[in-house]
Parts: structure tokens; C-alpha cells; sequence
């Protein structure tokens, strides 16, 4: 397992070293708004603003909301339910055709840097 | 760190796979972080709500998706059988032609204009022309060749020449009114010219095409500008009936130089036949067409006969030059006999 952190550690440095992810990001975000994602997201959250009154929202509240629908309470580590959550609402509402694109772009880059 | 774990292709595929994936979700919460962040500060900031509509307004401008109805609300086709009342003359108007209507009731707009001031042309000439009596008998006289004029040139006044549909019902209309079998040379319908008098030759000549045929002997009923005889053949039965000063006697003309020498006439109808003749085609042959073509240059002719496509304008110069002679032929007034009479029908 040490080997595979490592390894994912080495992936994810080369990653940001090269600017990949920078550009992956960008091309992730354009797509969930193209395809919508963002107004649907932007409606749940009207939702669960309403529900909870403006005046009392926080960023947990959101993340919370947004990210694994109702797995977390407030006093679970952030980074951790992050990663430990395998269900993501959020990750849900991605159309197919955005996932595909981006893992796609992602394994050309991991085949183009196969020996480090 | 070695070189064997850096290495990737010692990587199975389901590892390799397992590795993108790990990358794209990463990638997708980190988006949803931001997201989280950009609405928590907009809602922090007040902006969040603004861009909602009250739901009053919501419910003012749903969209209708009712049969028969836009997405509007509204009716199609509402507005075609409708029937509006003419504030003018009180008379219901369908929708649709409401507004031509209006035109010509109030007599504005630039149709009416046009048809007004033709009419004053009209009766300009008409006025002219009644005042000679001479030739006022010779049109009671010819009933025969002015019978099927009259009918031309009522149905031809009927549709206005300065409408847009004139060019669809012209050519319709010359078929019927030139010949009962306008492609076909029908012999029986010339004229035989030992019957008739020096003044009804003169009219006849002046409206139809007069070229004597070889065969029976008859002057040919076409019009002016029928396609079997050239204007030489015009000219020279013209020549040999009244004499070398018979010029080409088309339709008169309101002309502003109402002087002028026979030289320049003959000039300018030399060059204008030339002109003409180049024109000339099947489809012009008709005489209600013609003649209401050099009616319709007449009365507007200064102004509009250099604006108007060239066929006309060769018309209405053609009309001009042999006005001109006809000018010099009859009497100083200019209106030529038949002059009175097409006008009389259109006005």
C-alpha cells in the first residue's frame, strides 16, 4: 500500500508540475457549467439555504449538502469524509460524457509519463 | 524515490485505471469546493437571491403551452378574418387588406399619389383632346376597331399600372383582347382598306398596325407593334395612304417641346424605330397592353418615362416622336384622334 501512496504521490507531483492538473481543472469546471451541473447545484443550494435561514449558513452546512448528501455531520474531519465517502452526490449529477472525457485526458497523461 | 516505484508501466491496467479515477474525483470535489465557497460568499455578500423573480411575476409570464396557442397565450391567425371599420368611409375591411385600403381612401401614401397625379395627365388630355370635334365622329364612326379597346382599356384601367400585380394580369389580358388566336396569323380579321374613308383610314392607322397583307389584301387589325410587320412596312402604308408626310402615328403625348421641325422628328423616329424595333418581342403584341403603355408613359411621361424600365420608356419615347409627327400632321393642337378615345375608357 506504502508503494501505491507513493506512487500516487509521484503521479499527482507530476501532475501539478507539468500544469495538468491546473488544466484539467479549468476544463472540468467549463464542462459543469456547459452542461448544467453548476444551476443544478446552485438550486439545491437555494434549498438548503432556505431551509436553514440566510442569516445561519456556513461553509460546512454547504459542503455538506453538496458533496456526500447527508453523510457527514459537523464534526467529522473535512478531508477525511472526503475521502473516505465513495458515494458523492455531486459526483452523481456529472453527465457520463464529462466523466469519460476527463479520465480519458487523465490516462493519455499517465501513459505519456509512464516511466518517471 | 527508486526507480521501480516510480515506474508506471510495471502497473497492471485496473491499477493504472484505479489511479485516473482517484485523479478525476479529486479533480470533481475540488470544483465542488470552489462551488461551495463562491455561494457560501454570495450568500454572506446578499447577492445570492438576486437574480429570482418574485413569484407573482413567475406566474404572470409562464409559458402557455395550450393547442392553438403560442407560447404567449396568443391566438395564431387571429388577425385574418378579422374586419375592421374604415374610419374613412365606414365601410368593414378585412384585416389584411386594411392597410391598402386606408392608402387609397385617405389618398395617401406614395400608390395614391401616383395614381392621382396619372389621372390628371389623363384628363389633361382628354380635355385637350374632346375639344375636336372633327375627331370625336370618327371615334362613333369605328365601332368596330374601337369596340374591343374599350373593353381593353376598361379592364386594363381596372388594375392600376402602378400596383405591383399589373405585370401577372398584362400578359394574360393581351392573349384575349389582340386576337381571338394571338400566336396564330388569322387572316380573316384584317380590314379591307377600299371601304373606308380618308379619316377613318387616318384613325385605323393611328391605333393598329395597318400593314397590308399580301395575301388577302387586308390591313392588319394587330397593334402598333405587332411582331409580323416591322415599322418599315408600318411606315410605308402609312406613306402610301396619306401622304409622305405620315409619320408612325402613335399615342399623344403631354410633351413639354410641343415644337418642332419635321427634320428633327424624322431623325428621331429613325433612331427611335431602330430603338423600338430591337424591343419588339411576342409577348408585347396586344394592343390593350401597348396602347395603355403609351397611355400610361403619356401621362406621367417627363418625369417617370426615363425612370421606367426600358421598355417602356422606348414606348413612351416611341409615343413621343410620333406624336411629334402626328403633331405636325393634324392641326396645331396636338391630341391625335384616337387619343380621345382610349382615354375616354381609362378615365
Amino acid at each position: 500500500m506504502n508503494k501505491d501512496a507513493q506512487m500516487r504521490a509521484a503521479i499527482n507531483q507530476k501532475l501539478i508540475e507539468t500544469g495538468e492538473r491546473e488544466r484539467l481543472k479549468e476544463l472540468l469546471r467549463a464542462k459543469l457549467i456547459e452542461c448544467g451541473w453548476k444551476d443544478q447545484l446552485k438550486a439545491h443550494c437555494k434549498e438548503v439555504i432556505k431551509e436553514k435561514g440566510l442569516e445561519h449558513v456556513t461553509v460546512d452546512d454547504l459542503v455538506a449538502e453538496i458533496t456526500p448528501k447527508g453523510r457527514v455531520d459537523s464534526s467529522m474531519n473535512f478531508n477525511t469524509c472526503l475521502d473516505s465517502c465513495s458515494y458523492h452526490y455531486n459526483q452523481a449529477l456529472v453527465p457520463d460524457s464529462v466523466k469519460k472525457e476527463l479520465l480519458q485526458r487523465i490516462r493519455t497523461f499517465l501513459a505519456q509519463h509512464a516511466s518517471l | 524515490m527508486k526507480m521501480e516505484e516510480m515506474s508506471l508501466s510495471g502497473l497492471d491496467n485496473s491499477k493504472l485505471e484505479a489511479i485516473a479515477q482517484e485523479i478525476y474525483t479529486d479533480l470533481v470535489e475540488d470544483s465542488c469546493l470552489g462551488f461551495c465557497f463562491e455561494v457560501h460568499r454570495a450568500v454572506k455578500c446578499g447577492y445570492f437571491f438576486l437574480d429570482d423573480t418574485d413569484p407573482e411575476s413567475m406566474k404572470d409570464f409562464e409559458i402557455v403551452d395550450q393547442p392553438g396557442l403560442d407560447i404567449f397565450g396568443q391566438v395564431f391567425n387571429q388577425w385574418k378574418s378579422k374586419e375592421c371599420v374604415c374610419p374613412n368611409c365606414s365601410r368593414s375591411i378585412a384585416a389584411s387588406r386594411f392597410a391598402p385600403h386606408l392608402e387609397k381612401c385617405l389618398g395617401m401614401g406614395r400608390n395614391s399619389s401616383r395614381i392621382a397625379n396619372r389621372r390628371i395627365a389623363n384628363s389633361n388630355n382628354m380635355n385637350k383632346s374632346e375639344s375636336d370635334q372633327e375627331d370625336n365622329d370618327d371615334i362613333n364612326d369605328n365601332d368596330w376597331s374601337y369596340g374591343s379597346e374599350k373593353k381593353a382599356k376598361k379592364r386594363k384601367s381596372d388594375k392600376n399600372p402602378n400596383s405591383p400585380r399589373r405585370s401577372k394580369s398584362l400578359k394574360h389580358k393581351n392573349g384575349e383582347l389582340s386576337n381571338s388566336d394571338p400566336f396564330k396569323y388569322n387572316s380573316s380579321s384584317g380590314i379591307s382598306y377600299e371601304a373606308l374613308g380618308p379619316e377613318e383610314l387616318r384613325s385605323l392607322l393611328t391605333t393598329q398596325c395597318g400593314v397590308i397583307s399580301e395575301h388577302t389584301k387586308k390591313m392588319c387589325t394587330r397593334s402598333l407593334r405587332c411582331p409580323q410587320h416591322t415599322d418599315e412596312q408600318r411606315r410605308a402604308v402609312r406613306v402610301y395612304f396619306l401622304g409622305p408626310s405620315a409619320i408612325l402615328p402613335e399615342v399623344e403625348s403631354s410633351l413639354d417641346n410641343d415644337s418642332f421641325d419635321m427634320t428633327d422628328s424624322q431623325s428621331l423616329i429613325s433612331r427611335l424605330q431602330w430603338d423600338g424595333s430591337s424591343d419588339l418581342s411576342p409577348s408585347d403584341s396586344g394592343s390593350s397592353k401597348t396602347s395603355e403603355n403609351q397611355g400610361w408613359g403619356l401621362g406621367t411621361n417627363s418625369s417617370e418615362s426615363r425612370k421606367t424600365k426600358k421598355k417602356k420608356s422606348h414606348l413612351s419615347l416611341v409615343g413621343t416622336a410620333s406624336s411629334l409627327g402626328s403633331n405636325k400632321k393634324k392641326k396645331p393642337k396636338p391630341p391625335a384622334p384616337p387619343t380621345p378615345s382610349i382615354y375616354d375608357d381609362i378615365n
